[in-house]
């Protein structure tokens, strides 16, 4: 019973930012059905830019989040404008975008290390108070973060499933041609769509910069288990995405108190939800279709 | 045998470059031809270099080099093609998001596995004890060989792959990228088609992997990274995904370019080449692959050599 709880209450805390970047690399995907690795590297940058706005400006964390989110989303309305939306005009196939995408990681990734230097940078912040929860103890921006999430979280499920520019976001997804006859402009709602994302992925990277480091590979290494989360919660939509993302969470946080080794829950937890998705495409192609 | 002409870096250099053509090779068969994005590379060659590596270090063989070396090679090759199997059942009937996530995942499972088995990798303090297969001398001449006996099975790699492409299985392969649900209404097995794939280019990958492994020595997780996977997609992109010679000239101008002719031969500081030119090398070649792809996504060398036979046949 302590490990169920201690898995609760240290998995919701520490990997609800996790669910936070699940949700725009969903919408993303929702939206152009694409797989935008570069996406890891929006996260990344999030964390980039909270560190520089904390340690240029002297901001305390909680005042970094605006800048690191905004600049984030910004980079990646400029990489739907710059790349993704004039590889869409010249007709480029998915599996080259998805290259496209793999490209643009990459090349952030390594240039970001040539504006914020090589070495892995820290959040300049007093040390947190601990918090007894459950008899767990839980730093006190750990708790902050994930109500800052989950208000989040419930404000873009709210944008998303009731607003009628969700509405909008939506049904471009599903047919373009006719959302464009309904008089929604996809230019607009393709922008909004890639800041939301940007931001979303932005305060995931601060979040998750402020409780280790800032360096290059943050990203990248959360990026495998948001793929996994979206292309298993997706069939459940958003809702799904959520739900999933808080189960890895737990998931993750249970298996690491069991084996010790956070590497091993990484494993096993890649392996569970690969298997899920086998199995969802074999039950798929018997039903008569194809699908990842 | 006097080497003194030669630069020890640039033998290095050009190892690299030979090995990075076969892996380019190999990955032409699966997304040039059957149009499989395969971006756990690593994950095979990687398998490769550390069963080699334990197989090597951590086993009491009976007998001596050469045949260690061979017996050690072949188990590596076996591992590798092994996991080109499991990974092709699991990506064969998936489409692009789950090649992706699939090979992902596996390249993930690998470096994780490698850096918490300590007892036999060495975790992330790496793992020695690797030697050459023969001792003709100095270090330099015994690497010098060792590029020499890479060279030629990266040339064995290429003539299989022009081979396959003038074959009625690379006929398939080229059907399954082209439109696979087609191909198998004409009652082709393109499950089986695939999974062979894999299993055949899996191996060479684990293969060249233990080559390198030799190479170098020194087992170290962080040649696990996403660079090897890089540097082979860039190359083939550039020169020519759907071209048997696009991965060699691809690897030529990228990575030639870099580990040959900017780390060998331009006067830079000393300083540069540990941090600065690997992360510039790294940004290029990122930039390389949107460029290529937005503006020329065939590469260098352009459409597959049948298409354009098709074309003057045709008309069209």
């Amino acid at each position: 019973m302590d490990l169920v709880v201690q898995a609760v209450v240290i998995g919701l805390t520490e990997n609800a930012p996790l669910v936070l970047a699940a949700i725009g690399f969903y919408l993303l995907y929702r939206l152009t059905g694409l797989i935008n690795v570069a996406y890891a590297e929006t996260v990344t940058l999030g964390a980039y830019f909270g560190m520089w706005a904390n340690t240029t400006f002297g901001l305390d964390f909680y005042a970094v989040l605006l800048p690191a989110g905004v600049l984030a989303g910004l980079v990646s309305v400029a990489t739907y404008l710059l790349v993704f939306r004039p590889a869409k005009r010249r007709n480029v196939g998915m599996l080259e975008l998805i290259i496209i995408s793999f490209g643009l990681s990459i090349f952030l990734r390594h240039a970001l290390q040539f504006v914020f230097g090589y070495p892995v940078r820290f959040f300049d912040v007093p040390p947190p108070d601990t918090i007894m929860v459950l008899g767990v103890g839980v730093a006190s921006f750990r708790l902050l973060a994930l109500a800052s999430v989950a208000i989040l979280a419930l404000l873009l499920y709210w944008f998303i499933q009731r607003s009628s520019f969700g509405l909008k976001i939506r049904a471009l997804a599903s047919d373009e041609s006719l959302a464009q006859a309904s008089g929604i402009r996809p230019l607009a709602v393709a922008v909004l769509i890639w800041f939301i994302a940007g931001l979303a992925g932005g305060l995931a990277g601060a979040f998750f910069g402020v409780g280790s480091s800032v360096a290059p590979l943050l990203g990248w290494r959360l990026f495998l288990p948001i793929l996994l989360i979206v292309l298993v919660g997706r069939a459940w939509g958003l809702g799904g995405v959520i739900t999933v993302g808080v189960a890895t969470g737990v998931a993750l946080a249970g298996a690491t108190l069991q084996f010790g080794q956070g590497l091993y829950a990484q494993l096993l937890l890649i392996l569970i939800l690969l298997a899920i998705l086998k199995i969802r495409a074999r039950r798929l192609a018997a039903a008569g279709g194809v699908a990842a | 045998m006097n080497l003194d002409w030669l630069d020890a870096f640039l033998v290095f250099g050009l190892f690299e470059v030979v090995m990075v053509i076969g892996l380019a090779l190999l990955l032409h068969l699966q997304l040039g031809l059957a149009r499989i994005a395969n971006f756990g590379v690593v994950g095979f060659w990687g398998l490769g270099m550390y069963a080699f590596g334990v197989s090597y270090v951590r086993v009491d063989w009976p007998f001596g080099e050469p045949w260690q070396f061979l017996v050690c090679a072949l188990i590596a090759t076996g591992v590798a093609a092994l996991a080109g199997l499991l990974v092709g059942w699991y990506v064969a009937d998936l489409d692009t998001d789950g090649v992706l996530v699939g090979t992902l995942g596996f390249a993930t499972a690998v470096a994780i596995l490698a850096t918490t088995q300590q007892e036999l990798t060495g975790g992330a303090l790496g793992m020695g004890g690797l030697g050459f297969p023969y001792d003709i001398g100095t270090v330099k001449a015994n690497e010098f060989l060792w590029l020499v006996i890479t060279t030629l099975l990266v040339a064995a790699i290429l003539f299989f792959v022009w081979r396959v492409h003038r074959s009625p299985y690379g006929r398939l392969l080229i059907a399954v990228g082209a439109n696979e649900p087609l191909a198998r209404s004409l009652g082709k097995s393109t499950f089986r088609a695939k999974i062979g794939l894999f299993v055949v280019t899996s191996a060479a990958m684990g293969l060249l992997g233990a080559m390198f492994g030799v190479m170098v020595r020194f087992l170290d997780v962080l040649n696990l990274g996403v660079d090897i996977t890089l540097a082979a997609i860039v190359g083939l992109v550039l020169g020519g995904t759907a071209r048997v010679w696009g991965a060699v000239i691809g690897v030529v101008l990228t990575v030639g370019l870099f580990d040959i002719v900017v780390q060998v031969y331009l006067p830079l500081p000393r300083e540069w080449h540990t941090q600065a030119i690997p992360v510039l090398r790294e940004a290029l070649f990122g930039l390389a692959l949107i460029v290529v792809l937005l503006f020329r996504p065939l590469g260098v060398l352009g459409k597959m050599r049948r298409d354009r036979l098709m074309k003057k046949v045709h008309g069209r």
